[in-house]
């Protein structure tokens, strides 16, 4: 795989050839990627096909739910169950031990939430969200009911005992992309549509998060945007973007680019390591390799 | 018989889009804004009746009382419920996706006929399914088992603007064209057969082009109780201007009126006597001009 070198400090993160496996071809479009770090196995969504995917290193993939109501992110929760965005099923739902689903959010404040977009969980036990729009609007990801009701495009917290859900961040145009620091103490949220760029959040002790602060802006004319995000150990915040990830430091200074063909939608750490990268474009699942691993998810 | 337009409403984000008068009031939709909003001619009052549409041009209500839109940015007819809820109709034409609606008309029987031209511009948002590659007028019709069913009507139109169905439902007046685009800006009028397909097309009025280049054509339009059909077109740039046409059935210019902004958009008849004529124009305004001399044939649920 090319690399783009912005800053030498790009090599101590990346080789200069990494890697870049095919795991998967044939998607309408890949998204949610997800690494189910006890049992050694790749989730991951084709939203349009309304499937998630489930893929085993040496065995292959399986279709493990469908359909989904056009499921978008993915993660686990503290007790190893999927935690889903369900972007066009305009919920918040869980896969049980047993395969069962739970459905945690629909509403907000009695209003049907629009379309939650990408999802990660915190070490208290908290559900954080994106909420754009644009479920009820990309053809081919069709909700039953393509009203919008939230006049906000928000990222919303569901309290660790689940029964609170509340807006931490009203005042994005189109956020997408949700990660934390290492320690929490930071959360990134992209915003893919009008604007591209990265902000970052203090996140206070009850949940809550103080104003945001330009982090990056996005740069690059090749097909692609601010969409799915992750970030490493030491606090390096990996983010799609024009071209493929664009690895930016704790700073907000672009260290360079990792170019991947397609449109990249999202990523995930995965393997025992931490140190594979799964990525996920619009057709296929790839697979890369950094020398610095991601924060695990569960 | 001179026509006074005066100011109802706006301005609005971006040009104006579709009208439908709902009997006591005239729904009209700031696509821009993504807002279907209500003038109330009784109290001069105008309210929201829906937002978030997501640049839905086109509006009409079907014998259903539905509110039918085209959602050019979903790429697809939807449905405004009374309930408030969106639902989603038919949007694949033979498997695959169609283009953008932006204009449509409903026929007795709820069969939603539409124009489907491609977009001009790249529209936000991940392109996974390309546009078709024929820019036709599209019916959506309900079919026994299905929710809805979508065929193709013209084979012959490379930037369907605006469609219309003649009383009878035997004609359907299609404008043709889009300055810029290097086609030709008509008006059209096909033959409705019995199965719904349409016959060779009539051209009722050609746009010319000169060195200032091509003349806007006909942007929407609306039927009056003669038959005859009242379509907004034209631009200051070049040509006549932007005006209002009043088209009998066979092509005859029957009459013109300087419309009251411009880059006419779309019109449709009004008000208790279906006397008066709005017009939505590029400047995002409602205009009305009262006592036309003519009386439209509104569609819909509603019939003043």
């Amino acid at each position: 795989m090319d690399i783009d070198v912005v800053s030498e400090e790009l090599l101590r993160l990346v080789d200069s050839r990494p890697p870049l496996d095919c795991i998967a071809t044939g998607l309408s479009f890949g998204e949610g990627p997800v690494w189910d770090r006890r049992k050694g196995q790749l989730f991951w969504v084709d939203i349009i096909g309304s499937r998630i995917w489930k893929w085993k290193p040496g065995v292959g993939r399986e279709v493990v739910i469908e359909p989904t109501g056009h499921a978008n992110g993915m993660t686990f929760d503290r007790q190893g169950r999927l935690v889903v965005a369900g972007w066009s099923a305009r919920t918040i739902w869980r896969v049980e031990h047993d395969g069962s689903i739970t459905t945690l959010v629909t509403h907000y404040q009695g209003k049907k939430i629009n379309t939650p977009n990408d999802i990660v969980t915190r070490s208290d036990g908290s559900i954080y969200w994106t909420d754009p729009p644009n479920g009820l609007i990309f053809p081919g990801m069709v909700p039953a009911d393509a009203q919008q009701y939230i006049d906000v495009h928000g990222v919303y917290r569901l309290s660790p005992d689940g029964k609170e859900v509340s807006l931490v961040i009203g005042d994005d145009v189109y956020p997408n992309g949700i990660a934390f620091s290492p320690d929490e103490s930071l959360l990134y949220v992209n915003n893919s549509m009008h604007v591209q760029h990265i902000r970052v959040f203090d996140v206070h002790a009850d949940g809550s998060v103080g104003p945001g602060r330009l982090f990056h802006k996005m740069t690059g004319k090749e097909p692609g945007g601010a969409d799915g995000m992750k970030v490493d150990v030491e606090g390096n915040l990996y983010c799609t973007g024009p071209g493929g990830i664009h690895v930016i430091n704790p700073e907000g200074k672009l260290l360079g680019r990792l170019l991947i063909p397609g449109h990249c939608t999202n990523m995930a750490w995965g393997d025992d390591d931490g140190c594979s990268l799964y990525i996920t474009t619009f057709h296929e699942v790839y697979r890369t390799r950094v020398k610095v691993p991601g924060v695990a998810v569960w | 018989m001179s026509w006074n337009f005066e100011r109802v409403a706006g301005p609005y984000e971006g040009p104006g889009g579709g009208l439908a008068w709902d009997g006591s009031g005239m729904l009209f939709s700031a696509v821009g804004e993504g807002r279907i909003l209500r003038f109330d001619p009784a109290t001069g009052s105008v309210v929201e009746l829906r937002r978030h549409t997501h640049r839905t041009n086109g509006i009409a209500l079907g014998p259903d009382g539905v509110l039918y839109g085209c959602q050019e940015f979903g790429r697809r007819i939807i449905c405004f419920m009374p309930d408030g809820s969106a639902k989603p109709a038919a949007y694949k034409l033979d498997g695959h996706f169609h283009n953008y609606p932006c204009d449509l008309a409903i026929d007795r029987t709820g069969g939603v006929w539409f124009a489907d031209p491609h977009y001009p511009r790249p529209i936000p948002g991940p392109q996974i399914f390309p546009p078709l590659d024929h820019a036709s007028v599209l019916c959506m019709e309900r079919v026994p088992r299905h929710e809805w069913e979508l065929r193709r009507v013209t084979y012959d139109t490379r930037a369907p603007r605006a469609v219309l169905l003649s009383a009878d439902e035997q004609t359907l007046y299609v404008a043709e064209g889009e300055a810029g685009r290097s086609g030709p800006r008509e008006l059209r009028a096909y033959p409705v057969r019995e199965d719904g397909s349409v016959g060779p097309y009539q051209t009722l009025h050609t746009f010319g082009t000169d060195h200032l280049g091509e003349q806007r054509g006909i942007e929407g339009m609306c039927l009056d109780s003669d038959g005859d059909v009242v379509a907004c077109g034209g631009w200051r740039r070049n040509g006549p201007g932007a005006l209002i046409y009043v088209f009998s059935p066979s092509g005859a210019v029957i009459g013109t009126h300087p419309a009251p902004a411009d880059m006419p958009m779309r019109c449709a008849f009004g008000d208790a006597d279906l006397g008066s004529l709005y017009v939505t124009a590029g400047d995002g305004c409602l205009y009305r001009a009262t006592a036309t001399g003519l009386r439209g044939n509104v569609r819909g649920p509603f019939r003043s």
